[in-house]
């Protein structure tokens, strides 16, 4: 027995082996750099991104289709053509930021067929009103990561159902990142006020300053249009001023105030609608910000589902420099006004054309992205064509003529 | 001395009266009369697009609205369904009952003129356009069938008829043709007789013939007047084959319905054998997409090969009917209409399709398909004037 150990320690320090070995450390380190990964290659070769057309924003990932805020939305989102993939930070119990649209995981999660969670049901104040449900704010990251979401309207696929779970803030950048052109971020500082009273982290930060951090980790840096910014393009967006004045002191970074409907006031200073939207206003917060996103039925008022006439609010803002991004555009007729003629594509075509629009949330990326396409090729460029063709021509023959 | 003065008043103004009447009303042409050549022909290098019921997503279903926005709109053929009412006059209705698309409720004089017929086999009981001369149809209020489509015109149309339906075609700017169908013929004979013994299907052609429709398919005189006879009963189309040579389209319903006249099943009508019979009197086959393509939760699912037999045989495929709104749509086009013409446009290879949305299928068309209008209008022209223009000079 002794013999055959020596003989097997003989063999380890055997010349085939460290061959064998070295052989391993070479391929250890060259394999790998052979393939870097698509977020390491070299930015110059990933297609820009585009900012000669209005931005098609792919709100909450492509979830005309796939349940809200899960990586194959956004996967697909970036799949159909958009610019700018966005989503809106809540925080887990433990202050991990997470992806989430609603405090509550009733609407889009199957949180009440998880039996081990049917006591973490509270009720809270959130702007004011009393909600009731389970908060992400009440269940740690591993928790939330065991529950599975679903669409959140009845009426659009639910084949996914129970298949994806809730994402990080983190790895919905590392999608963006990850993506074979440049694709923007457009994350929410959401419900602010609510997150910092029920979420502690350490050193005193808040809910702002670990969304911001985040950002600069992964190198989100630069005010809008700069070279950095380019290379990773994002907007941070929020319905709470406050919020963005904070973050303005951390980074330039573009920032956009959401306007809600006119009879909410802003969660932490409590305007309303009409101040927010004052001239006054804007001149104020356009220091902080390079835009607004208004709901868009304040924009352009309704009555009995067709249009009215246009409020001034994009020429107000536009003449004071603030970009104007509405949401939300969904095809599904009963979102759409009567003048559309339950046309998706005539509501890009109006809000694009006639109110000017510098970008778009949609829940149909790939719709916007094909009205864009076609609008774009079709309508200004054939009749460029046609016309500089006419001229050729008659310049040859003009020229003929003249030499004889 | 009056008399006198009073006969050549009289005549002068007689006079006058004759020769305004003679040259004041053809100064103004009606448009229908102004020589064809000068209307924009019927497009034929891509899908018909066939206005179903006319705009019907926008304006209540066939009425003279819905049939000018289809046009406005850019359609090609502008379609409706014939019946008739109790003294034998030709309408556009698709339904046999006024109940779903009219205001017949509401007006209480017509009250007791409720029936129950058996209709395709299947017991229907409303107000049926048969038991209503034209004067009462036409004192209706046509009202949108759907209720998530716009309901602002209810009860401001009334029913029109066959001919001024033709009228609206004819009176275009540009060629648009019509696609009417011979509907419920068997139910429509059993209640409704004419004179000298004719049949529905007779009185049918012979308004046609009455505004000149006639050719057979791309002929000369049917490209001038565009128009395609549809009927889901077999034994119509073939009746009226000896009456005239313009196309025919034979509608197929589901898989569980059977024709009202020869009560064949879908599997019959749609066999290599009937095609190869059928063949010969239409040009073409008008199915339920969903019978091309099975749809199974939602989702396409079984691709049928009934195009391909269709087209082996010459005939063409025009499938019914393409709806904008999420609810008609398979997952499969996101919930966008522009995805689903696309599939059956360049996937499947159809040749029309009915549609209540004839402007999202035209800026479909328009964005991926232009026609080229330069030789239709305005540039080659130019280009030509240019050219004599500069002639003009080099000679002088």
């Amino acid at each position: 027995m002794e013999k055959r150990r020596v003989n097997s320690m003989a063999m380890v320090f055997s010349p085939c082996f460290s061959p064998l070995l070295f052989l391993l450390f070479i391929v250890g380190c060259t394999a790998r750099p052979l393939y870097p990964l698509p977020s390491k290659v070299a930015e110059g070769t990933r297609k820009p991104l585009q900012t000669s057309r209005p931005y098609n924003i792919a709100h909450r990932g492509s979830n005309g289709e796939i349940p809200e805020e899960t990586a194959p939305a956004y996967m697909r989102a970036i799949e159909e053509g958009a610019d700018f993939i966005e989503t809106d930070i809540l925080s887990s119990k433990d202050g991990v930021l997470i992806c989430f649209h609603d405090v509550t995981l009733d609407d889009t999660t199957d949180v009440y067929q998880h039996k081990e969670f049917a006591n973490r049901k509270r009720t809270y104040e959130v702007q004011g009103n009393n909600t009731t449900g389970f908060f992400t704010v009440d269940f740690t990251i591993k928790e939330l990561k065991s529950l599975r979401v679903r669409q959140r309207y009845p009426f659009r696929d639910q084949q996914y159902n129970g298949q994806f779970t809730i994402i990080t803030f983190e790895e919905y950048i590392s999608i963006a990142l990850d993506a074979t052109r440049v694709v923007g971020i457009y994350p929410e500082i959401k419900n602010p006020v609510f997150i910092n009273q029920q979420v502690k982290w350490p050193g005193g930060k808040r809910f702002e300053d670990k969304f911001v951090e985040t950002l600069k980790k992964y190198g989100y840096k630069g005010s809008y249009l700069s070279k950095e910014w380019l290379a990773q393009p994002v907007f941070i967006q929020s319905f709470a001023p406050t919020s963005l004045i904070y973050a303005s002191n951390l980074t330039d970074l573009p920032k956009i105030l959401l306007i809600h409907d006119i009879t909410v006031p802003t969660q932490d200073t409590d305007q309303s609608y009409w101040e927010i939207t004052s001239d006054k206003y804007f001149d104020y917060i356009r220091k902080y910000v390079v835009g607004i996103g208004p709901w868009k039925d304040t924009v352009v008022p309704v009555e009995d589902n067709y249009l009215q006439t246009p409020t001034d609010l994009v020429a107000q803002a536009h003449s004071h420099n603030l970009q104007v991004h509405p949401y939300t555009y969904q095809n599904e007729n009963q979102f759409l006004h009567l003048n559309f003629h339950q046309d998706p594509y005539q509501e890009y075509d109006y809000w694009i054309n006639k109110i000017g629009v510098d970008g778009l949330f949609t829940d149909f990326t790939g719709s916007l992205n094909n009205y864009q396409e076609w609008t774009s090729s079709f309508s200004l460029n054939n009749s460029d064509d046609r016309a500089s063709k006419l001229l050729h021509k008659i310049a040859l023959m003009v020229t003929s003529y003249e030499k004889v | 001395m009056t008399s006198s003065f009073g006969k050549t008043c009289l005549v002068t103004f007689l006079l006058l009266l004759f020769i305004g009447q003679c040259v004041g009303r053809p100064l103004y042409q009606l448009p229908s009369t102004i020589a064809h050549r000068h209307k924009q022909p019927l497009q034929t290098s891509r899908p018909y697009n066939v206005a179903h019921r006319g705009s019907n997503g926008e304006y209540p279903e066939e009425t003279a609205v819905a049939y000018m926005r289809a046009i406005e709109e850019g359609a090609d053929f502008i379609e409706t369904d014939i019946l008739a009412s109790k003294d034998g006059v030709l309408i556009c209705h698709h339904d046999v009952t006024l109940d779903d698309t009219t205001d017949i409720a509401n007006h209480t004089e017509f009250a007791d003129r409720k029936r129950t017929y058996e209709v395709q086999g299947v017991n229907t009981t409303g107000w049926f356009v048969v038991d209503f001369t034209l004067e009462e149809l036409q004192s209706l209020g046509a009202k949108q069938r759907f209720s998530f489509r716009d309901q602002q015109y209810n009860g401001k149309f009334p029913i029109i008829t066959f001919e001024e339906y033709i009228s609206i075609a004819l009176n275009a700017r540009r060629v648009v043709g019509i696609y009417p169908e011979i509907k419920n013929p068997v139910f429509v004979n059993n209640h409704v007789k004419w004179a000298d013994g004719k049949k529905f299907e007779d009185k049918f052609v012979e308004m046609l013939q009455k505004y000149g429709y006639s050719g057979s398919y791309m002929s000369k005189e049917w490209l001038k007047q565009p128009a395609f006879i549809q009927s889901f009963a077999p034994t119509s189309l073939v009746y009226i084959s000896n009456l005239t040579a313009l196309p025919k389209i034979f509608l197929i319903d589901d898989v569980t319905i059977l024709t009202e006249d020869t009560n064949q099943s879908y599997w019959d009508i749609t066999s290599d054998a009937y095609f190869d019979y059928i063949k010969k009197y239409v040009v073409g086959i008008g199915p339920w997409k969903d019978t091309i393509v099975f749809p199974r939760n939602n989702y396409l699912d079984r691709v049928t090969d009934l195009v391909a037999r269709a087209h082996a045989r010459g005939l063409q495929v025009h499938p019914y009917t393409f709806r904008n709104e999420n609810s008609f749509l398979h997952f499969d086009f996101l919930q966008d209409p522009y995805a689903e013409y696309d599939f059956w446009i360049n996937k499947i290879g159809i040749d029309g399709l009915f549609t209540d949305f004839t402007g999202t299928f035209h800026r479909y068309q328009e964005a991926t398909a232009p026609l080229s209008h330069e030789s239709k209008d305005g540039a080659s022209d130019i280009l030509h004037k240019i050219a004599s223009l500069i002639n003009s000079y080099t000679r002088g």
